[in-house]
């Protein structure tokens, strides 16, 4: 059963295209990944599938329009861009986003390690603790698909892993359809169930062992580029 | 002395009025720093003047033609940054001079010294009239109610477009009010501080505050209890030595500023 069905979906700003005509179903309970280089359409991508953005095509979540199923979703931007000397608490973020809960006892801070930061001002966090904010103001309405925007981008390699982790664990244990967009390759190769590789077009769509050819890597970035060390390719 | 001022209705009128204006342009400068737009309430001051100029022309009270245009100006804007790739500085510069330049035409045709409009230019909440404040008051308490209710949902349209859409938030409706509520406070700013210096009580509350609050709640409350304290010991200032309220004002705040960052300082050190 799909969780995302598009079919030829297009954006264009003017007369530059920058999505064109892609057609591909994420399974529910999967975890995708969206790869391409810089520019190549990936967050636009992430905002036509919220209707975010005017696009061509049909997008499909849960079977319905994006905009009826917006609690069902839960969103980490790429982006989160702030004047850092405002005092804001993670408490109060977390509460601006989903109304007046308190984050004692609460299952996901602990599990995302949030609760310790209740009270620290989000502009005197660290680019990791801020990320472990923003995942848990994702998670914390306990979403059924969760679309990540470089998730990872501006943390360290062991920071990166637990957060890998913790996506694993809540798509096997919570079966949370999970859409990220990445720049690290090598992390996704052993770790998505499907890849979409994007470029404008759809270069490729299926499991990763299959699709992520040094053909495809080319089509992609170039003939400089592979997948370095990896003993799949 | 200080009882027989208190006591005179047009200090009685300029007080209730000036405390009501802080509240409402501490509260509404927090969301102006936050959106870094506050080229855009200065711009929507000046550009008010073509309002003022149509209400003196037409002998209809320059408060409501300012209040209608700047309105319609902000709506327009919020419109043009969301359907253009016009860079939302250029924008507001358009917006501040064709109002400034279509305000300075208009009163050329009209002769001769006019108070209403040197009231709108410098400032002078001690001549501010019973039905002034009374739509003043309506505006103000409206537009603090719905800062009071929604704040939540205007700090996160914000600081994150798309988590506040996918956490139910209407963010064009919401951007749309923003304007138009940071643009009707400042046109009833300008008959306290003046088309120049109106800016000044969006601005420097909060920026004050800012040094020393430890969460977006207090942020609020202080900005309020400073913008308060400059308001009212500008009007005394102001009465008792005679100078202009809207600068003595903005100078007492400024003082305020100065004096908590020292402070700031000497305790880190």
């Amino acid at each position: 059963m799909s969780a995302i069905s598009v079919k030829n979906l297009t954006v264009k700003y003017g007369s530059q295209t920058i999505l064109n005509r892609l057609s591909f179903d994420v399974e529910k309970g999967s975890i995708t990944a969206i790869i391409g280089p810089n520019g190549s359409g990936k967050t636009t991508l992430f905002r036509a599938l919220l209707s975010l953005i005017p696009h061509e095509g049909t997008v499909k979540i849960f079977q319905k329009q994006a905009k009826d199923v917006l609690s069902r979703i839960g969103y980490v931007p790429q982006k989160f861009d702030f004047d850092r000397t405002l005092p804001i608490t993670v408490n109060e973020f977390l509460s601006f986003a989903y109304g007046r809960r308190s984050l004692k006892n609460n299952q996901i801070c602990h599990e995302v390690r949030v609760d310790a930061l209740a009270d620290k001002l989000i502009g005197e966090l660290s680019g990791g603790q801020l990320q472990r904010v923003l995942i848990a103001q994702a998670l914390i309405k306990t979403p059924d698909l969760l679309l990540l925007d470089e998730p990872s981008a501006g943390i360290d390699i062991e920071g990166a892993q637990a957060f890998y982790d913790l996506v694993r664990h809540l798509n096997t244990e919570h079966g949370v359809t999970v859409l990220l967009i990445s720049h690290e390759i090598n992390m996704v190769y052993g770790f998505a169930d499907q890849i979409l590789c994007l470029n404008r077009d759809l270069v490729c769509n299926g499991p990763p062992r299959e699709v992520l050819t040094k053909e495809v890597m080319e089509k992609l970035y170039g003939p400089e580029i592979g997948l370095r060390g990896h003993k799949h390719l | 002395m200080m009882m027989q001022l208190l006591a005179m209705p047009f200090m009685q009128r300029a007080l209730l009025a000036g405390v009501l204006l802080g509240a409402l342009l501490a509260l509404l400068g927090i969301f102006v720093v936050l959106r870094r737009m506050a080229f855009f309430s200065d711009g929507i001051a000046h550009a008010s003047l073509a309002g003022v100029a149509v209400g003196v022309l037409t002998d209809t009270n320059p408060l409501l033609t300012a209040l209608g245009l700047s309105a319609i100006l902000a709506a327009g804007m919020a419109w043009l940054e969301r359907r253009t790739k016009i860079a939302s500085d250029a924008i507001v510069g358009l917006i501040f001079t064709a109002g400034m330049a279509t305000g300075v035409i208009l009163l050329s045709f009209k002769r001769g010294y006019q108070p209403e409009l040197v009231s709108f230019l410098f400032g002078n909440i001690l001549a501010i009239q019973w039905s002034e404040l009374v739509l003043m008051t309506i505006l103000a308490v409206i537009i603090i109610i719905f800062i009071i209710l929604k704040y939540k949902r205007l700090a996160l349209m914000i600081l994150n477009p798309e988590i506040a859409y996918l956490s139910g938030v209407a963010v064009t409706v919401y951007h749309t009010l923003l304007y138009i509520t940071v643009a009707v406070a400042a046109v009833l700013g300008l008959k306290m501080l003046g088309i120049v210096l109106v800016s000044a009580l969006l601005i420097v509350p909060v920026s004050t505050a800012k040094l020393f609050a430890a969460s977006f709640r207090s942020l609020m409350v202080w900005s309020v209890v400073i913008a308060e304290l400059a308001v009212l010991i500008g009007i005394i200032i102001s009465v008792y030595l005679n100078l202009p309220t809207g600068a003595v004002i903005v100078l007492v705040g400024i003082g305020l500023f100065t004096l908590t960052l020292s402070f700031q300082k000497l305790r880190k050190s």
